[in-house]
């Protein structure tokens, strides 16, 4: 038999999670580890990194490493990695869902591992806010990995499912889910086994990442105030500069202020620059903040869509690893009149509300009912009468957002002009009063209409919506029965054919085939089984590139005696290793204040 | 034809509690995820029977209004700016596509 779990494929880090005897649980990796930072790489011998390994090598080679693809989703944006140390050509390119496979797929493995049992069918989640093909992306990415897709589902949904009120009084929850790359709001009502969605919106591209970059450019403010010059424009010196700044988030989360060390950013004449300086939370904060507001204001959308007011609500619960930042928490509580709940796991509640689902989905005894809504209007371009006269290139919605699905929902639409013999629907998907401002999603045209006054032929646009997010559109002439149709979700580039997803498969197996061990866990070949010490190496490996040269040979020569040591497995070598290393990493690291 | 209270096995005159708890109790026998198309009609039931309330208090609402309701004069004038600037934009924007 094979498993069925639930999948956060999330931009920063991913989790995997089942249902097992009714208990629900996050399964982890071989190095303990929950989440699997959803980086991707090619060490420098062409092998696949996926998961730590790749994340360890992302600032020293960013040339060979991705991270934060799920910005990408849905696009035909190329991500070109240099795969092979050397050779002709030694790049290669790739689609964001072809990356994304990567992660599922090791996801897919780390379960397998896990349960000791085949896992074929997945529940992954999905930004409420995504579009169409950012959805279709997200499922194509499943199926190459190896998946059935049983259900794209929205994260804050997945997080209120998780959230095990049960009790039979209904509540109202708004779910703030701030990731490393989008965040959404949703306002949901719980009742008994009932979890239902009211109203959602969101921002697709706002989230940690979009925070680190703000402080990566005011890092090179800091370093161009003090030096008179601009930091070096290579990609090495920036992914350094990001890196830094990711941690000093982090680190200003639960500390007023964060130091810096980044040595040798650049030089003048033979002089090194380095970067010292210290920023504080409140410096962090009003970088941050007008992002923040915007989110406010996605939240008073979503209570009005709703209809209801911060007063009527019962809960707040924060998901996403970027509402550990303390401002969040205020602002969302300044602007709610109300604390958010505590003891919600922010990182593994989306994973775990997935699981549930996909144990509801094939059939295990969960007593779960999910009512969900569509984020976006969906609707066609059309003409409507103004006092300047007619205007074509109007959105018209057909099915508003918020809408329940699966739904389905008609219109009639009048020719415009006398004798008019055809007319294009195009379809659109968006908030936008103007058409073409909104996402194209398809179009197709109904030819050959008998001549007839203007006004005088009336069309039906029919759309049904499906629970996987498929739109359909019908179209009937009146009193004709002519019709037309359209799957729109079979357009786009995400979609693939049968050979081409086999084509795609195939090649994923090689990348993983070539090197097991080097995936899945995301670990290296003489990867201690002990998570102290790997956590060890990894900020000594971090700290390398910071260092003065002559500390930087120490640490590397300690690094290179455990991995021996490690390979020959002398327990006791590595022991006594692990505690040099130890207090080498206490001496040279920079502490947080 | 079944009317929205039928289908929701509700009488005429059932609270919006009872309207509810009978919606839920239809989710359970059929989940969307399996009677996609019995669920989109519970759903419309249940949002009839739901604008039937509303509809009736909007009616309440009619009677009691007075007759002679008096327009914001400032708010019509926000208004008429709010639409001349759009069309404004929208011509301006036309132009801009046309050439």
């Amino acid at each position: 038999m094979s498993r069925a779990v639930g999948i956060d494929l999330g931009t920063t880090n991913s989790e995997v999670a089942i249902v097992e005897d009714g208990q629900v649980r996050v399964l982890p990796g071989e190095d303990g580890e929950l989440m699997l930072p959803s980086c991707v790489g090619f060490d420098d011998q062409g092998q696949l990194l996926v998961g730590r390994a790749a994340l360890r090598q992302a600032a020293a080679a960013p040339d060979r490493t991705v991270r934060s693809i799920k910005r990408w989703m849905g696009t035909d944006h190329k991500t070109i990695l240099r795969s092979e140390g050397s050779g002709s050509d030694p790049t290669r390119d790739f689609l964001p869902h072809e990356i994304s496979a990567m992660i599922l797929r090791a996801l897919k493995q780390r379960a397998e591992t896990a349960l000791a049992e085949a896992v074929t069918q997945a529940v992954i989640t999905v930004p409420a806010y995504f579009t169409n093909a950012q959805r279709q992306a997200t499922k194509t990415a499943g199926e190459i990995a190896g998946l059935e897709v049983l259900q794209i589902l929205n994260e804050p949904t997945a997080a209120a499912l998780a959230y095990d009120l049960r009790s039979e009084e209904t509540e109202r929850v708004l779910v703030y889910d701030l990731g490393g790359g989008t965040f959404d709001v949703s306002v949901v009502e719980m009742t008994g086994s009932v979890t239902e969605v009211l109203a959602s919106h969101g921002n697709n591209q706002l989230g940690g990442d979009d925070f680190d970059r703000r402080l990566q450019l005011h890092l090179a403010e800091r370093f161009r105030q003090t030096h008179g010059m601009a930091v070096p424009d290579d990609p090495v010196t920036q992914a350094r500069l990001l890196r830094a700044a990711e941690q000093i988030k982090v680190t200003l989360s639960t500390h007023a202020f964060a130091p810096v060390r980044e040595a040798f950013l650049g030089s003048k004449g033979k002089t090194a620059l380095h970067l010292e300086t210290e920023i504080a939370r409140t410096d962090f904060e009003a970088l941050i903040r007008p992002l923040l507001t915007e989110t406010l204001e996605a939240i008073d959308r979503a209570l009005s869509d709703a209809k209801l007011q911060a007063e009527d609500l019962d809960r707040i619960i924060l998901v996403g690893g970027s509402t550990r930042i303390p401002l969040v928490q205020q602002m969302v509580q300044d602007h709610l009149g109300q604390a958010p709940v505590e003891g919600v796991q922010p990182d593994l509640s989306v994973a775990l509300g997935a699981a549930l689902q996909a144990g509801v989905l094939v059939g295990e005894e969960i007593d779960a009912i999910l009512v969900d809504v569509i984020p976006h209007s969906l609707g066609i371009s059309a003409a409507v009468d103004t006092p300047m006269g007619v205007m074509p290139g109007y959105f018209s919605v057909i099915i508003p957002r918020n809408s329940v699905v699966p739904v389905s929902r008609s219109e009639v639409y009048a020719t415009l002009s006398p004798n008019q013999a055809v007319v294009e629907i195009e379809i659109f998907q968006g908030e936008n009063e103007v058409a073409e401002e909104n996402v194209p999603l398809g179009s197709y045209r109904i030819e050959g209409l008998p001549p007839a006054p203007a006004g005088s032929i009336q069309i039906e646009v029919h759309f049904d919506f499906d629970l996987n997010g498929i739109l359909t559109v019908t179209t009937t002439e009146k009193g004709k029965g002519k019709q037309g149709k359209l799957m729109v979700n079979h357009a786009g580039i995400q979609r693939l054919s049968s050979s081409e997803l086999q084509q795609a498969r195939a090649n994923l197996d090689a990348l993983f085939t070539s090197d097991e061990t080097k995936t899945g866990s995301g670990v290296r070949v003489s990867q201690p089984a002990d998570a102290e010490l790997a956590d060890l190496i990894e900020r000594a490996q971090q700290l390398l590139s910071s260092l003065a040269d002559q500390q930087a040979e120490e640490l590397q020569e300690l690094l290179d005696s455990l991995e021996h040591a490690l390979a020959a497995a002398e327990t006791a070598t590595v022991s006594e290793l692990q505690e040099e290393l130890s207090d080498f990493l206490y001496y040279a690291a920079p502490h947080a204040t | 034809m079944t009317s929205p209270y039928e289908l929701l096995g509700l009488s005429a005159n059932a609270s919006p509690a009872e309207i509810k708890a009978a919606y839920h109790a239809k989710l359970k026998e059929f989940p969307a995820h399996r009677h996609p198309e019995q669920f989109k009609a519970i759903r419309a039931a249940y949002d009839a029977a739901r604008q039937g309330e509303s509809a009736a208090a909007d009616e309440f609402f009619f009677l009691v209004r007075p007759l002679e309701a008096t327009l914001d004069p400032e708010m019509l004038q926000q208004l008429r700016q709010r639409l001349t600037a759009q069309l404004a934009v929208s011509l301006e924007e036309m132009i801009r596509e046309t050439f």
